[in-house]
Formats: C-alpha cells, structure tokens, sequence
C-alpha cells in the first residue's frame, strides 16, 4: 500500500499534491479489463498484405549472394523487398538527437552481423505465401569469425563486428573509445584502505516478452499520405525515424498508437514501421508486418548484458574512500540506446553514496549478439544492482549492519559528487531509515538520527586533486569534458610528468552542447516539487 | 499454397490420408502443430482429423489402463482412478495447453517437452498404432527410438499396467519456472517390490536425449536389490549414462547430466 512520508522533510514542501498520493483509475483501464481496447493489429484493412522476414542463420557471415529468383515467382507474392530497395538503408536510432553513427541497415546488404538479422522482406497475400516465399529464397554466406563476449571483442585482432566502429566500441565525442569519470586518486586510497574488495558481475540479456509482439500495419492514405498502426512505446521517434530511413518528409505519415500491448522499452527501436510503410509504398496496398512469438524472444533486442567490474577501499570504521569501476555494456552487433546507456551509467557512479575517490571506464562493446535496448533504468538498474551487491559485502568485511553501512556512506546535502555538482535535495538516508522500520529492521540510535541534511559539505564537499591519466591512452589530450563542466579547472597540486603527446591528428572541434542524449537530468529522485 | 484441413470420422481413413499425403500432420490438440503453423513452418501443408470417439476413450477401471490417443491431459486430471497420473499431467503447461493437449501428441513433443511420454515410459506402456497396413501394438520404447518415422501412422491409445502401488510409481518434474516451465529433466520411476526387493524396475528421463529414455544402468543396479543406501548410490552415479541432452535456454546439457542424479536420489529416498 502507498504511503505518503509527508512528515519528511514536511518545511521544504508546499503540501499541495493533487495527484500523487491519489487513487487514480489509468484512463485505459477500462477497456483493457472489458476486452475492447484496439491495438494494431485490430485494423486488419480491406486488402492487406503481409510482410515477413528472411534472417540470418549465422552470427556473422558475408553475404555473396542473394537470389530470391524463385521466390518471387512464388504464388501469391506481390514484391521482394531487398535493402537496395531502402531510400536510406542505414541509420541508428539516436541520429534524430545527432548522437552516434548511422551504422545499422533496414536489411543486411554486403554483410549479417547477428543471428537473425533481416536479409530480404517477401510482401504477399498471406502469411503462409509469404512464409513458402522466404523458404524459396536463396543465400550464400560466407561465415566468418564471431566474438560474443565484450572483453575479447575489445582484443587486438578481434573480429570487426560492425565496420562503422572497427575497434568494435561506440566513439564518443567523435575520439572517445569509453567514457570516463575520474574524481580523487583511487590508488592511493586503494593502499590507504583497511579492506580493498574487488569482484566481478556479469549480467543476462533481459527480453520484454510483451503479450504482444512488435508490429505495424501501414495503408496508403490520401493525398501520398501514409497512414500507420503501430505498436511503438515512442511514436513521434518512430514517425521521425521511418522518415529519415524512406527518405521524406514527416508530414508525410499519420502515425497512430498508443495502446501498446506491453513494451518496457522493447518496443522503442522502431523494427517493423519502416518495412512496413515501403511495402505499402511499393505495393499501393496495407502490408501488415508483426513478429512472429520466436522472432520477439530470438531477435527481437533484449536488455543488454553488461559485464562490471568494482573494486572499492574501505576503513574498518566503514567508510569507503575508493571506488573503481570498470564496465562493459554489450550493446550487440548496432548501437541502438546502448551507447546512451553508458552515458546514463558512468552519471550514476559511484551510486548514491560520497566517495572521494572515484575511477570510472565505461565501454559501449559491440559484438555479434542480438542488438540490445532500452528496458526499465537501463544503464543504471544492473549497475546499480552491482554496486548493493558489493555495499552488502563491504558491510560484512568491516563486521557493520549493511542498512547502517549505507546510511553511513550515503550522499549528504552539501557532499561534493564524483561529477563535481555539490549534493542537493538527498534523501538516501531518509529511504533507508524508512525501509528499515518498515522491515522491523534494527538501528542503532544514532544512526535512526541521521540525516541528510546534517554532517554534509565541509570536507565532504572537497573536490580532490586528481591525476591525469595522460600516459594511458596517447589519443586522450585532455581529460573529458562534458556540456556540465564549468570552466577548465587548473589540475590541483603538480601536475605528473607526462611524455611528449605522439603527432595525432588533432580531435575536430568540440560539437555544439546539442546532444540531446547527453541533457539527462539527475538520475536521483528529487525530493522538492 | 495454402493448408488443407481434412477431417475423417474413423481413425483408419485418418491414417489412410496421413500415409498417403506428404506433409500432412496430424493434429490433437494442437499445441504442438498449431504453433508450427503460426510460426511459418511450411513443412505442414495438410492437418489430418479424425472425430473417431475410439480416440477419446479411457479404461482405467481394471488393472490394465488402457488412454485413448485423444485424451487430454485434463481429463487424466479429472478421473479419479488415475490419481497416480496427477502430477504428471498437472505439470505440463497451463489450463489451456491442458485443456488441448493430449496423451497421442505428447508422444511426439519435441525435447524438453514431452512429459506424459516419460512417464509412459516407466510404466512400460505399449502403443497402438495404425498403420497403412493396419494396427499393431509396439512397446512404448520402440515407439519413441523410432519416432522420427512413425510420422505416417496415428497413435490410436496407450496401455499399461497400474501400478501394483501408489508408492511403486513416482514422478518429478525439474523447471526453472513454475507453473508452466517445461524440464530442466522430467524424472519418472517405477520401482515394483516383491519380498522388499525391486523387481521391473523402470526408471525414465526427459530432456536428457531427444527423446524420453531409459537409465538402463541405473536400473540394472536397482534390479533384485533392496532400495537402501548402496543400491539408490550406485543408481545415482549410473544415473546419466547413455543420456544424450542438449544446450538449450533451460540448461546446459552440462547442467542436465550433474543434476539428473541428485534428483534421481531425491525421487528414490522420498525427499521433497
């Protein structure tokens, strides 16, 4: 049951809600109980014809040839589509907010890069012709070497995944292999530690598995108009995507949505629309295009799986005064959002406690694996669940209550983040203290006293000076700046000796702070309106 | 081109179609060749019927139980006298699948699926099929080894001796997901007794092969011994001999042959 803490910081809080805290009826609701809510597959229009997929049966193999000669000599097939049949066969998603390269195609053309990987798309009168068709369609491959796991993938001589990032990681800021966050020095607070504990997670691929599968049914309209069914959670990002990808105006669809049978962020990457819209476009007719239950479970993108490494100092009194955290995100054979999930996770490190010490690498890898995308906090929820891991086992290495521990360590008012942004609004302590009571969980006295807005700032707001690490990598200049960075700040204390930077070509200039992707807000909850 | 749906009234003019028409497939229930079908399986362009009530009988009023092949797994659930049966057909899929499939097309379910049929196997059931030539009883283990070819015939019922013993016949099922999961391995044995010592003993798996088997090495060292420490031991180390199971996303082929004896050991001490 809802409760509303309102005695919780009651003075900083206008007591005005009108929603929150309130039984709500979901306007959908009604008709999902009744049986009566239309999804898209509901507008089975006069005419429609129905799209199907060839995939591939390899990881990764070059295609030498495609005959689908057969094929569209099979009864009931009214047109194959090829990818040179795409006004715009390559894109990535995040191109409409100008982050990342286009480096994925409608349908494979010279290559397959996962299993499962659309070749060709058969547009025929019914399921069962379309299906006989693709079974009459003809592929040579030429399989060739697959990695599948993030840290070989990232080894000299690992096989290209996917040629638009050859060293098989996503390029940010158009020079950056990973992204970074360095705040204090861990190794020195590593060899001033009481305990220093480093251990290994490894997260699954997630599916959504959502009733319904992903699908859309698009019509031709009047006046060259296209009208569209779909089941996207993000209507106006697929309506802008199909228009990039088939090369007209926006204006040209009218997108309809909104019921959407379960999509817990599978249902964002914009799979079926586009192949559906040109089968319609090539056929003057509907074409319907749904994902059969195994195309949704077997390629249909997962959460990614990120592999984690953390390893954390800490005093016998219970304070955690390094944390290092090396990441890898396996975004599969495309980008999709994985890359914008890096961005989210290295924000969210060290989690929400002070640290003065903290060490972040994080790698967007490709492999050939079902590409991966979003799905409920990614970027934050598995490293999130890494970190309570390593919080539980740090409390039981310094003998403390693991509530307590984390009362202890959490960010305070005033505390200083790894990001250098002071701490505002925190609450954590709050959570914890709540959690506790509820679960007959016992706390000492004074750590039921505790607050966040007690015992913050002072030391705790200390930027440390913290070392370059220029001698690691020869492209990396400078330390990373993003659009939050203030001014440059001179590196507090001598700065080490570094060797002569090697003749590089020199980095483009900085890009305008347009990416939206990077324009997240804080990934904490605020506490005030 | 599309399926063709051609309903018979005697299971003999059934089997007569299904040897006659390549790619015809019979359907039960339809849990197995519906999906095929809805999942673009093209190998299937004629499904056979038959409205034969012959198919749907069930005898279990002597010692000898005779399962028509049309019998669901819900009906089993809902006579009483094969109480034996519950668990079996309880744990395979939900109310619907349930509801549909039957005893016949269990025989066919591909690895992990195919539940019943283990559990058949321990019972050393023999299966009538009709043919193009006519019916014949084969014992249920010819049957499954030679599956991939009985494709032509229709399984018309199985039969088998009840158990002299509510406690001679135990059944386990290993998911990761409950209900509905299908088996990690399906374990059923039949451990008749006579004078305190196990005589017939059957012990059958499910997802350890692509097919259900037999532990035949395991069975040998149960056989004329007493159930006790050594016996169910040396069992449990023959447990996956001549097993054959697969990777699939339920488990590690791996994964099956460590855990097979562990469950097997569980099944034969009664542990929960």
């Amino acid at each position: 049951m809802l409760e509303l803490r309102k005695d919780l910081f009651a003075d900083e809080r206008d007591d005005d809600l009108k929603e929150i805290g309130k039984g709500t009826q979901r306007q959908d609701m009604l008709g999902h109980v009744t049986g009566t809510s239309t999804y898209f597959n509901d507008h089975l229009l006069q005419g429609l014809l129905h799209l199907k997929v060839l995939r591939s049966p390899h990881a990764h193999a070059r295609i030498r040839r495609v005959d689908t000669g057969e094929a569209e000599r099979a009864p009931g097939v009214r047109r194959i589509i090829r990818g040179a049949d795409v006004p715009r066969n390559l894109n990535t998603l995040l191109s409409l907010i100008n982050f990342g390269k286009d480096d994925e195609p409608t349908l494979a053309v010279d290559k397959v890069r996962y299993k499962g990987e659309p070749i060709v798309a058969v547009v025929a009168d019914s399921p069962r012709e379309a299906s006989e068709a693709l079974a009459k369609v003809r592929v040579d491959y030429e399989p060739l070497s697959a990695v599948f796991d993030v840290e070989e993938a990232l080894k000299p001589g690992a096989p290209v995944v996917n040629e638009t990032y050859p060293k098989n990681t996503f390029t940010y800021h158009d020079i950056y292999d990973h992204q970074k966050l360095r705040f204090g020095d861990v190794e020195r607070a590593f060899a001033g530690a009481d305990h220093v504990l480093e251990q290994r997670y490894q997260m699954s691929p997630i599916e959504h598995a959502p009733t319904e599968t992903n699908g859309a049914i698009a019509a031709p309209d009047t006046n060259g108009r296209y009208v569209v069914y779909t089941s996207t959670q993000a209507l106006f990002f697929s309506l802008d995507t199909c228009a990039k990808i088939l090369d007209v105006p926006s204006n040209t669809f009218h997108f309809i949505g909104g019921t959407v049978g379960g999509g817990f962020g599978g249902k964002v990457d914009t799979l079926t629309e586009p192949l559906a819209i040109l089968g319609a476009m090539l056929t003057g007719r509907p074409v319907r295009y749904i994902f059969g239950r195994e195309e949704e479970m077997q390629f249909g993108p997962p959460r990614g799986a990120e592999r984690i490494y953390l390893k954390d100092g800490v005093m016998r009194d219970g304070r955690i005064v390094a944390r290092q955290v090396r990441a890898y995100f396996d975004s599969g054979a495309y980008t999709r959002l994985s890359s914008y999930a890096v961005v989210k996770c290295v924000a969210h490190l060290p989690g929400p406690y002070t640290v003065p010490n903290v060490h972040g690498d994080v790698y967007c890898v490709f492999t050939n694996r079902t590409p991966a995308t979003a799905m409920r906090g990614f970027g934050v929820t598995a490293m999130d669940f890494a970190i309570e891991c390593q919080m539980d086992k740090l409390a039981h290495l310094v003998g403390m209550d693991p509530m307590e521990f984390r009362i202890l360590n959490a960010y305070r008012d005033g505390d200083m983040k790894a990001h250098r942004r002071e701490a505002k609004n925190t609450a954590l302590i709050e959570c914890v203290q709540v959690a506790a009571e509820k679960a007959k969980w016992p706390l000492r006295e004074d750590y039921k006293r505790m607050s966040s807005r007690r015992d913050g700032g002072g030391d705790r707001a200390a930027v440390p000076p913290t070392a370059r690490d220029g001698s690691v990598s020869s492209r990396l200049a400078t330390q990373q700046r993003t659009p939050y960075d203030r001014a440059p700040q001179p590196a507090a204390g001598p700065e080490p000796p570094r060797p002569a930077p090697p003749p590089v070509t020199p980095p483009p200039a900085p890009q305008p702070a347009a990416h939206g992707a990077m324009r997240f807000s804080s990934v904490f909850g605020s506490r005030r309106r | 081109m599309p399926v063709t749906v051609k309903t018979f009234g005697t299971s003999g003019e059934a089997a007569a179609a299904l040897s006659s028409e390549r790619d015809a497939r019979y359907l039960g229930g339809g849990t197995l060749v519906m999906r095929a079908l809805n999942e673009g399986d093209v190998s299937v362009s004629t499904i056979v019927r038959a409205t034969d009530r012959a198919l749907a009988q069930l005898d279990a009023t002597g010692s000898r139980i005779t399962i028509g092949a049309g019998v669901t797994f819900a009906r089993v659930l809902a006579e009483r006298s094969l109480g034996f049966l519950h668990p079996v057909a309880g744990s395979i899929g939900g109310p619907a699948v349930r509801n549909m499939g039957t005893i016949g097309g269990n025989l066919f379910a591909p690895a992990p699926f195919g539940d019943f049929a283990v559990a058949l196997l321990a019972l050393d059931a023999s299966v009538a099929v009709q043919g193009a030539y006519g019916a014949r009883d084969m014992p249920i283990e010819e049957f499954l080894s030679g599956r991939s070819r009985q494709a032509d015939g229709l399984v018309l019922s199985a039969s088998f001796q009840r158990p002299l013993s509510d406690d001679a016949f135990r059944y386990r099922k290993i998911a990761r997901v409950r209900p509905k999961g299908a088996a990690v391995v399906t374990l059923a044995v039949h451990v008749p007794s006579s004078g305190g010592r196990a005589v017939g003993v059957r012990i059958a798996l499910g997802a350890m092969a692509s097919t259900p088997v037999r532990a035949k090495a395991a069975e040998r060292t149960l056989e004329g011994h007493t159930l006790d420490a050594a016996s169910i031991a040396a069992a449990v180390a023959a447990a996956a001999d001549g097993t054959a199971p697969v990777d699939d996303a339920l488990a590690s082929a791996w994964y099956r042959r460590e855990v097979v004896g562990v469950h097997l050991r569980r099944l034969l001490t009664g542990q929960a």
